[in-house]
């Protein structure tokens, strides 16, 4: 049996980096950092295969046995080590997750982030890619939302979200410091950024001016304050949670809404005056 | 091909009026424009099929995946084209007012020419929406410095500025469709097929273009001989454009 592992470890250790000699961990983390970040969102296709996800093969398959561990150990090197012997790999194979305990954080938050688009066509009876015929987005949202707007949906898929930390919720406060330790912070943000467009993609929110930034940021604190407090909730079901996101997302409504009226009563104003000096022969 | 179409632009560029003279007759004719991105290639790719080896045709995927350049290049693309199209029809909308007021024959020419923008904003506005491209950081500043150009050169005289916007304009967007023309070549070299989203891009890049040529016409037609006593303004403005350009398409 021993042999046939270090054999698998090796393969694995050739996937991971691109070359056939044998490379130093160290080349092995650039080369994973630089494959993470071909994750990055630009230019969504609906011709052509998506790029390449943020994990390769053997990464995939000790971090989802590992995941499973992570209930009873944490986001550690122990549940990996144990994921890594589940996967038929050697203990010491989990250099190949060069990242240690936060690829496992990783992997929690991309394959949650990757399973809200099925989930969401669930939620909202219809196919994945309803908003994909960009052509249509109000008969696409018609379709999927039945009755709900734009924000009853923003907030459906947050509490979604929400609801897939409940098994790891536990454990989550030791992720959330690692996720805050200083060189992972950039790539924990990029994760928190992803996720708070792909709840507003799969909303429907098809906005594209500087609200789309707006949206995405107050949505993100949003979502961050809200984990913080799913940590120390107690209640059934997670209620009070539920509870804060939907006074927070309220907030930041009623804010968006006094912001946008008093633009609109600027802009009035402004436009009047000016039809004013217009009237009285002023050229301009 | 670059060579004819380069030629075509420094014509445009350099000695405007002849060509415009040339072409007044045609202005309501948009599809009378024929500059060279326009036909060669495309006809070519839809009838070729892939000759590739058959092992590889076996193996890989239809179409390729978009590498990591080719999605920056389509996303600062497209966020570039919407801001671009954004500051256009705020021009409009700004330069509209004092300009019908001095010259009121201009107004349903103009109106037609708002029209325009405002479906190419909303073109844009969709496909960004659709592929889900972040717009530019910088929505706020173009709009002000949009509005301001159009109420200023207004208020000079007939929208000098007009044509020089239009000039810079044509050029991105053929500089555009060639780049996407070279990258469906490089696919088709490989045995790859090129699918109908890119291809109704380049479609959609063209008809935009030719518009834009269009209100160019209109343009110098009805101020080309006063435009010249501003032609610092318009190099500064022209110079402001590729600046703006360039900003787009990096935040």
């Amino acid at each position: 049996m021993a042999p046939t592992r270090a054999f698998a470890t090796r393969l694995a250790l050739a996937a991971a980096s691109t070359t056939k000699s044998t490379r130093s961990p160290l080349t092995t983390t650039a080369c994973l950092r630089s494959n993470s970040n071909s994750s990055r969102r630009a230019y969504h296709s609906y011709d052509h295969p998506p790029p390449p996800g943020a994990f390769n093969s053997a990464e995939r398959q000790i971090l989802s046995a590992a995941y499973g561990h992570v209930p009873e150990h944490g986001f550690t090197h122990k549940a990996l080590s144990l994921g890594a012997r589940d996967a038929g790999y050697l203990d010491i194979s989990t250099n190949v997750v060069p990242d240690g305990p936060f690829s496992l954080i990783k992997y929690h938050l991309v394959s949650k982030r990757e399973a809200l688009a099925p989930r969401s066509a669930e939620i909202f009876n219809a196919p994945v890619g309803g908003a994909a015929d960009g052509t249509t987005p109000d008969a696409a949202a018609g379709a999927r939302g039945q009755l709900l707007t734009v924000p009853e949906r923003v907030e459906r898929l947050t509490w979604e979200r929400l609801l897939a930390n409940q098994d790891v919720i536990h454990r989550w406060q030791e992720a959330l410091a690692v996720m805050a330790q200083p060189s992972r912070v950039p790539a924990s943000l990029h994760e928190l950024a992803l996720l708070s467009d792909e709840i507003h993609h799969l909303a429907g929110d098809i906005a594209v001016d500087p609200s789309w930034y707006t949206k995405r940021a107050s949505l993100s604190t949003i979502y961050a304050s809200s984990e913080l407090f799913m940590t120390n909730d107690r209640s059934v079901g997670f209620g009070d949670t539920r509870a804060f996101l939907r006074r927070r997302l309220d907030e930041t409504g009623s804010l968006a809404g006094a912001l946008g009226s008093i633009g609109q009563w600027v802009g009035f104003t402004a436009s009047a005056g000016l039809n004013v000096l217009r009237s009285k022969g002023a050229r301009i | 091909m670059l060579s004819s179409n380069s030629l075509m632009r420094s014509l445009r560029q350099s000695g405007q009026l002849p060509v415009h003279d040339f072409l007044a007759p045609a202005l309501f004719a948009p599809s009378r424009r024929c500059i060279s991105t326009t036909t060669p290639k495309s006809n070519a790719s839809a009838a070729a099929p892939n000759p590739d080896g058959p092992a590889s045709a076996a193996q890989k995927p239809k179409r390729k995946p978009l590498t990591k350049e080719q999605r920056d290049f389509l996303s600062s693309a497209l966020r570039v084209n919407q801001a671009g199209e954004l500051a256009a029809t705020l021009i409009y909308t700004a330069q509209k007012p004092p300009l019908v007021n001095a010259h009121p024959h201009l107004r349903p020419l103009m109106s037609h020419m708002y029209e325009q923008e405002a479906g190419h904003l909303r073109t844009f506005n969709a496909l960004l929406a659709k592929h889900r491209v972040r717009p530019t950081a910088l929505y706020p500043v173009w709009s002000v410095l949009a509005s301001g150009l159009g109420w200023g050169t207004a208020v000079l005289g007939r929208g000098g500025g007009h044509g020089a916007v239009e000039t810079e304009i044509g050029t991105h967007y053929n500089s555009q469709i060639r780049s996407l023309l070279e990258m469906f070549e490089g696919w088709e070299a490989d045995g790859y097929e090129v699918g109908p989203e890119l291809r109704d891009l380049v479609g959609t890049l063209r008809r935009i273009r030719d518009e834009e040529l269009e209100h160019l016409d209109h343009a110098l037609e009805n101020d080309a001989k006063q435009a010249q006593p501003y032609w610092l303004l318009t190099s500064v403005i022209k110079a402001g454009c590729r600046g703006a350009i360039w900003a787009s398409e990096r935040v």
